[in-house]
């Protein structure tokens, strides 16, 4: 949309154009002012955040993803109560990119309240501005009906990456919407506490297997030497997700145990299985897993080979 | 680079009424990263985008980033 040599003259003058008569030259103006990307520009784009044309509005709101700070926040967070579903989309997902924490103040005032769109949008807004007063309002919005404000909810949490959260985050591990449980699983990668270690375990019997997944893949950050049962168990899942993140995690936690129990799934017809196998044995490095690799140096798959011959090398030298 | 000679379907369409190339806009020429599409002046005097190459991907940006909504790409069936 820049054009590189292009020459930008001052803001008052392209802000001018905001007052054209018509929709086309008031985008334009928009446009324009987005493309200056100088943060001058910020109050005209939130005048034109309340123009009378919806399509105005969304390329004010669009624009604004340009520039950060409160005052770019405050504009976005009015937008949210847009007529325009539209305007309204553009302006969410606007919030999303702030990346300021000031942005943050224009934020949390509503973070209670509004509708479902809006408290939504705010949350994931403010997520990644990693906020500490926006714990207790994302801990309020957990009992939320919405499961998008629970989602957006648990994302907070867990990127405040507080241990006070750890009660809230497992219990959202439990929620009835499978989403929930899969984010709540995912935000728990913080903490090595016994507690999120004994959640994520118990998920791994969870009905929903992008939940198991989930967890599978989670106990590499967070499980220890006593979630390699589980783990173990998990090889045997019926979704080859969860077996690669179970195969996965005991790569990371170094279980050299589960390596008899890894080797037989080299004969399984997943290549991405086969891969991430052929990587955790040559981790593990046990000598007698050498004869589930042997076969395979002369797979199908390229990625396969590669990791076998990585694991044949690393096994051969152990 | 064929040249379009004769009228024919083409993937991408401007809905010349909703064009505001008239306004300055080139977002379309813009964004398109096979360089198909250009302004043209119409008999009235007004400016809109058009497809000038036949070459497009199909990848979509004209459509997503076009301010009015005026271009719309037509993705053959077999594509979808």
């Amino acid at each position: 949309m820049t054009a590189i040599f292009e020459d930008f003259s001052d803001i008052d003058d392209l802000a001018e154009g905001l007052d054209d008569p018509s929709a086309g030259g008031r985008i334009m103006a928009v446009i324009e002012l987005a493309d200056s990307a100088d943060p001058a520009a910020i109050p005209f784009l939130a005048r034109a955040i309340a123009d009378e044309d919806a399509g105005v509005r969304r390329q004010a709101a669009q624009a604004l993803t340009d520039f950060d700070g409160p005052e770019t926040a405050a504009a976005l967070v009015g937008a949210l109560g847009d007529p325009v579903a539209e305007v309204r989309e553009a302006a969410a997902l606007s919030l999303t990119e702030l990346k300021d924490p000031a942005a943050g103040d224009a934020i949390l005032p509503h973070l209670s309240g509004g509708g479902d769109f809006a408290l939504t949008a705010c949350l994931e807004g403010i997520k990644e501005l990693r906020r500490p007063e926006a714990m207790a309002p994302a801990i309020a919005a957990l009992d939320a009906p919405a499961p998008a404000i629970r989602v957006a909810a648990v994302g907070v949490i867990g990127w405040l990456q507080d241990p006070a959260a750890l009660p809230a985050l497992c219990g959202a591990a439990t929620d009835g919407e499978t989403q929930v449980r899969k984010a709540a699983l995912l935000a728990l990668g913080f903490s090595d506490d016994p507690v999120a270690q004994e959640t994520l375990v118990a998920a791994l019997g969870d009905p929903e297997w992008q939940v198991r997944e989930a967890a599978a893949e989670t106990l590499a950050k967070s499980g220890g030497p006593g979630c390699v049962p589980a783990l173990t168990a998990a090889l045997g899942d019926a979704f080859w997700q969860v077996r690669l993140k179970a195969v996965r995690s005991l790569g990371k936690l170094g279980a050299r145990e589960a390596a008899m129990q890894i080797g037989p799934m080299m004969d399984l017809p997943i290549p991405n299985l086969r891969k991430e196998c052929a990587a955790v044995l040559g981790e593990l490095a046990v000598p007698e897993t050498r004869r589930f690799l042997d076969p395979y140096a002369d797979d199908t798959d390229p990625d396969v080979r590669k990791n076998v011959r990585w694991a044949l090398e690393r096994i051969g030298t152990a | 680079m064929p040249l379009v000679q004769t009228a024919t379907s083409v993937p991408v369409t401007i809905d010349d009424a909703k064009c505001i190339a008239d306004k300055g806009c080139t977002v379309c020429v813009d964004v398109c990263p096979l360089d198909v599409l250009r302004i043209k002046e119409l008999a009235d005097g007004t400016k809109t985008a058009y497809m000038k190459y036949d070459e497009c991907w199909y990848c979509m940006p004209c459509e997503a980033d076009c301010p009015t909504g005026a271009v719309t790409v037509t993705i053959p069936y077999l594509l979808k």
